[in-house]
């Protein structure tokens, strides 16, 4: 593994992205909640841009077996990640894909030192 | 997967998981209260519709059906085509009738009519008869046949249905079997496709191009509207059973709603993992009318992609296009262990019933 560092935290706000090039790969640090999670721009569905897509919510429901109603919940604003092929969602934190179980955005350490983000691959 | 072998037909216990009563009409009014009963015996204008296509081709394919209209024909049955439990139904659609009092009333009827002709003095099992109309009243109707032991799931015909079956109006129906501990099945209809499909029941100029599509058709739109809208996640109790469309079309549909859930997936949240999942895990096919491929080896692969845990024997009988226990068990004695094979002829109808032999 080595360490690359791709960018100044200063030029990555809260809830925006950037794209850099590693070792000749695609990669995207995501700035969320003061937290960075950098993942390679690879979908794992038929290998999409994932990491350029659109950052919304989801929807979650719940239903009431008594009531026999449904809830719809608007959620994570800000948190998933749509892949602008075909609209697979992740979630930025975790990198899960929230259709397909066992499936995530390749992930990569991430670490802030001296205002320095970097990454290893 | 595969292991060749033989095995006596007499040494099987089957269950045949599609089994038809004809009931005509001046017997089901016997059943009904006025004004239903009027209705159907002195109405110049019939209540049951008819779309017309000649199925039986001027007589070409026999008719099996009219004559078998009591429990001595199933006995007879049985000792012919080696069914050793038959799951009886009524039959008749009734998703097609636009009164819905009219529809709740042949709902009862047919029930009290299976009750006393069929179940009350003879060992067989039985469907109830559910009307999705006035979804209140099914449930209560699936309460009251819940009580009967012989009664082993309920019975809804996929055609003239609407809204689709899915639809959150008729959660009460699958709150109802789910409570009752009855799986829900549904049976695709040919003559019913005029209901579904107007326009290409209207267009198709024969018969052959009605029935290719409107078993499948119905019973895709059915599982379709089920998944969408997430009966299965909402009652994870309840099992569904698909008669009447062949198995080919259950792979397909798996892997479509599969690919369209993952990119769609904040449409039907209620999902909580595949579609294919929700099939595997809570619902169950009956083979007729199986497929005839050219090859022997595609069957058995469309058969290994199902597995012996979804699929159960059926035969239609004594509808028109009915399946001999031959026509499956070919593939399964040659191609599949025994344990399988039991599986698919007993077992799993046994668990998809929850039935106590
Ligand atoms: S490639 Fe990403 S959703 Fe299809």
């Amino acid at each position: 593994m080595s360490e690359h560092t791709v960018s100044t935290v200063d030029e990555i706000q809260d809830g925006e992205r950037k794209l850099v090039e590693v070792e000749g790969r695609e990669i995207a640090i995501f700035r969320l909640d003061g937290e960075f999670y950098a993942y390679t721009n690879w979908c794992a569905h038929q290998g999409g841009p994932a990491c350029e897509g659109s950052v919304t919510g989801t929807r979650n429901a719940e239903f009431d077996r008594e009531e026999l109603e449904t809830d719809l919940e608007w959620c994570k604003e800000d948190e998933i990640l749509n892949c602008p092929w075909h609209g697979w969602e992740y979630d930025i934190p975790s990198g899960d894909c929230l259709s397909r179980d066992g499936t995530k955005l390749p992930g990569h350490p991430v670490k802030v030192e001296e205002q320095e983000i970097i990454v290893s691959l | 997967m595969a292991q060749t072998s033989s095995h006596a037909l007499a040494d099987t216990t089957v269950i045949d998981t599609d089994v038809h009563i004809t009931v005509e009409e001046e017997t089901i009014a016997e059943y009904l209260d006025e004004p239903y009963r009027s209705s159907i015996l002195d109405s110049p204008h019939p209540v049951f519709p008819s779309s017309s296509w000649d199925q039986r081709m001027g007589g070409k394919i026999d008719d099996h059906f009219s004559t078998f209209t009591g429990p001595a024909d199933i006995r007879q049955f049985q000792s012919d085509f080696n069914i050793d439990y038959p799951i009886i139904n009524t039959f008749e659609p009734l998703g097609k009738f636009s009164q819905p009092d009219l529809a709740m009333s042949l709902m009862r009827a047919y029930n009290d009519l299976l009750m006393d002709r069929f179940l009350d003095d003879y060992d067989f099992l039985g469907l109830a008869a559910v009307a999705t109309q006035k979804p209140a009243e099914a449930a209560e109707e699936i309460d009251r046949m819940g009580d009967e032991d012989q009664i082993v799931g309920i019975y809804l015909g996929t055609s003239g249905e609407y809204p689709p079956l899915g639809d959150p109006s008729n959660d009460p129906i699958y709150k109802a079997a789910e409570d009752n501990g009855l799986p829900v099945v549904f049976h695709g209809n040919g003559d019913e496709f005029m209901f579904d499909f107007p326009h290409h029941n209207k267009g198709f100029n024969n018969y052959f191009e009605v029935q290719t599509l409107g078993h499948p058709w119905q019973q895709m739109a059915t599982m379709s509207s089920l998944i969408g809208e997430g009966v299965p996640a909402k009652f994870p109790d309840l099992d569904f059973v698909f008669l009447e469309a062949g198995i080919g079309w259950v792979p397909y549909m798996m892997h479509r709603m599969n690919k369209i859930y993952r990119m769609r997936r904040s449409e039907v949240p209620l999902l909580e993992k595949s579609p294919e999942e929700y099939v595997r895990d809570q619902f169950y096919i009956g083979s007729q009318p199986l497929g005839e491929p050219n090859g022997a080896e595609d069957m058995k692969r469309m058969i290994e992609t199902l597995g012996a845990d979804l699929l159960m024997f059926a035969t239609d009988y004594p509808h028109w296009d009915f399946d001999h226990l031959e026509e499956l068990d070919k593939y399964l004695q040659h191609y599949f262990s025994e344990e399988e094979r039991q599986k698919i002829l007993y077992e799993t109808p046994v668990e998809a019933f929850n039935l106590d032999l």
